[in-house]
């Protein structure tokens, strides 16, 4: 029962999820619908309220009260999909634990132990240069270093699907730069498919092959736009990278 | 680090010598009988523990101890259930507020009257008192953990179990443990209280015996050891803090 091969990841289709506020409904997105392909990556931008971490909490598989048809890997998304990573903009890592264990948990949590275990940990920590940073706790690290610490622990699963929530606004401009350099490396060597979504246009243009333009109150999608040079080296310098930054600027502030 | 260990270390002498000092000058300017110096006193302490005062400090600690790790036992998963689970919380959340104002100690009679003067009585008494100072302030702390700590816990695929596992016990850990050494003042006035009701045994009826005789040195040895109880529980259980939740005590 080997199912062909999906060409696209992410499938939605009429999306709406509604919350509710006391006795009030919310709606939060209304008839959403795009595609994403496989191994490709696309960034979620919009106004603050326009439902887009909804939209990943969706894709995640955690909020499960919504309508419509969504389907991940060709299959109605499920929630402890195991090849389904999340990483959020903050609280990410538990306090409580050194990082090497906060690298570690999702595999102990999916029951992976022993010397496989040790060393996934060990790889993906050297890959992300935080190796010597193992024995202390989140609260003795840099802002950067925990997500990057967070990117650690979602790549320790080996996942084909990325999610990130707003992963570097709260870092500052140069430690961001960084990171998008470091995610955009990640992703050229493992070509895993990555929904992410911010509220910088620079960092969508940067990061997004795919650029999904959503409006607020409640979030519907106002444009798709490709991006089909991101990940070219000195794209960002480049007049074009500019053009589209302006475009999306006019798209977002009209 | 050591410079500070030291520094700790003379302060609290100090403090202990300070106290002493307000002590010897009060029984000075009282001169009563029934104010015995500190000499005295730590003299009659020191002849009275290696006779019969050792027994009553293994029994009080004994029931004392044993209502602590009691409460414990039941507090900690019912406050962290409560915490979590909203249906639970409701319908219990009426009963915990009607009965944890009402002063446990008055049950006394009934417990007596129920298990006998013995062990049992007493130590259902603390551990009735302890376990509502220490379950409200659990139960506080399971509810306010971050919802996106959990939601990122289980977008590593955690079920019900791996979350109380890996972030509500820990997160409320360090609550545990303050609490609980907060609640182990109230324990020991407890348990001198009803050691003083038709007892045999225990620092509270050594202390109230040494009394009726009027026999004051041998009171105040009652008293310091009823201190020493107090004060060991406390420093153990800052100790277990410290050995348990070590990220919250690291260098920044």
């Amino acid at each position: 029962m080997i199912q062909a091969e999906q060409k696209n990841m992410v499938e939605v289709n009429g999306l709406s999820v509604v919350y509710r506020q006391g006795k009030q409904e919310v709606p939060a997105l209304r008839d959403v619908s795009f595609a994403i392909s496989r191994g490709s990556t696309c960034a979620l931008i919009g106004p603050s309220g326009c439902g887009k971490s909804t939209l990943l909490y969706v894709l995640s598989g955690l909020l499960e009260s919504y309508s419509g048809r969504v389907l991940v890997d060709g299959a109605p998304v499920a929630p402890l999909r195991r090849e389904t990573a999340l990483i959020l903009q903050d609280y990410g890592l538990l306090p409580w634990k050194k990082v090497y264990d906060n690298v570690g948990l999702g595999l102990e949590i999916r029951g992976v132990t022993g010397k496989e275990r040790s060393t996934r940990i060990e790889r993906v920590l050297t890959e992300v240069g935080l190796w010597e940073m193992r024995d202390r706790y989140p609260s003795q690290l840099s802002g950067g270093q925990r997500q990057r610490i967070g990117i650690a622990r979602a790549m320790a699963l080996d996942p084909d699907l990325l999610l990130m929530d707003e992963p570097f606004s709260s870092l500052d401009a140069l430690t961001r730069e960084n990171l998008q350099r470091q995610l955009l490396d990640i992703w050229k060597r493992k070509r895993m498919t990555v929904v992410l979504v911010t509220h910088s246009i620079e960092e969508a243009v940067f990061l997004g092959q795919k650029i999904i333009v959503l409006s607020g109150h409640p979030g519907r999608v106002l444009s798709i736009v490709e991006n089909p040079r991101m990940g070219e080296a000195g794209y960002h310098k480049t007049s074009a990278f500019h053009a589209l930054t302006t475009e999306l600027r006019e798209k977002l502030v009209p | 680090m050591n410079r500070r260990l030291y520094v700790n270390l003379f302060w609290t002498i100090a403090s202990i010598l300070f106290l002493i000092a307000g002590w010897q000058l009060l029984a000075s300017v009282m001169n009563k009988p029934a104010l015995p110096g500190p000499l005295v006193s730590f003299y009659t302490f020191a002849v009275e523990i290696s006779g019969g005062l050792w027994h009553h400090f293994v029994v009080s600690s004994y029931r004392v101890v044993i209502s602590l790790v009691l409460s414990l036992a039941l507090a900690v998963p019912c406050g962290m259930i409560m915490g979590r689970e909203e249906r639970v919380d409701r319908s219990l959340a009426p009963l915990i507020y009607i009965v944890y104002p009402v002063p446990k100690i008055v049950f006394l009679p009934v417990l007596m009257a129920l298990l006998g003067i013995g062990d049992i009585s007493k130590i259902t008494l603390i551990t009735l008192v302890v376990f509502f100072q220490i379950l409200v302030p659990i139960r506080d702390a399971a509810r306010g953990i971050n919802p996106a700590v959990i939601n990122s816990v289980k977008s590593l695929g955690a079920g019900r179990w791996d979350i109380y596992k890996h972030v509500v016990w820990p997160a409320v850990l360090p609550e545990v443990l303050t609490s609980l050494r907060i609640a182990s003042g109230t324990a020991i006035a407890i348990l001198f209280f009803s050691e003083t009701i038709s007892s045999q045994e225990g620092l509270g009826y050594y202390l109230l015996d040494a009394w009726s005789r009027a026999a004051y040195p041998e009171m105040f040895a009652g008293i310091i050891s009823m201190s020493l109880l107090g004060f060991i529980i406390y420093i153990a259980l800052d100790y277990l803090e410290r050995r348990a939740c070590p990220w919250k005590y690291v260098q920044l």
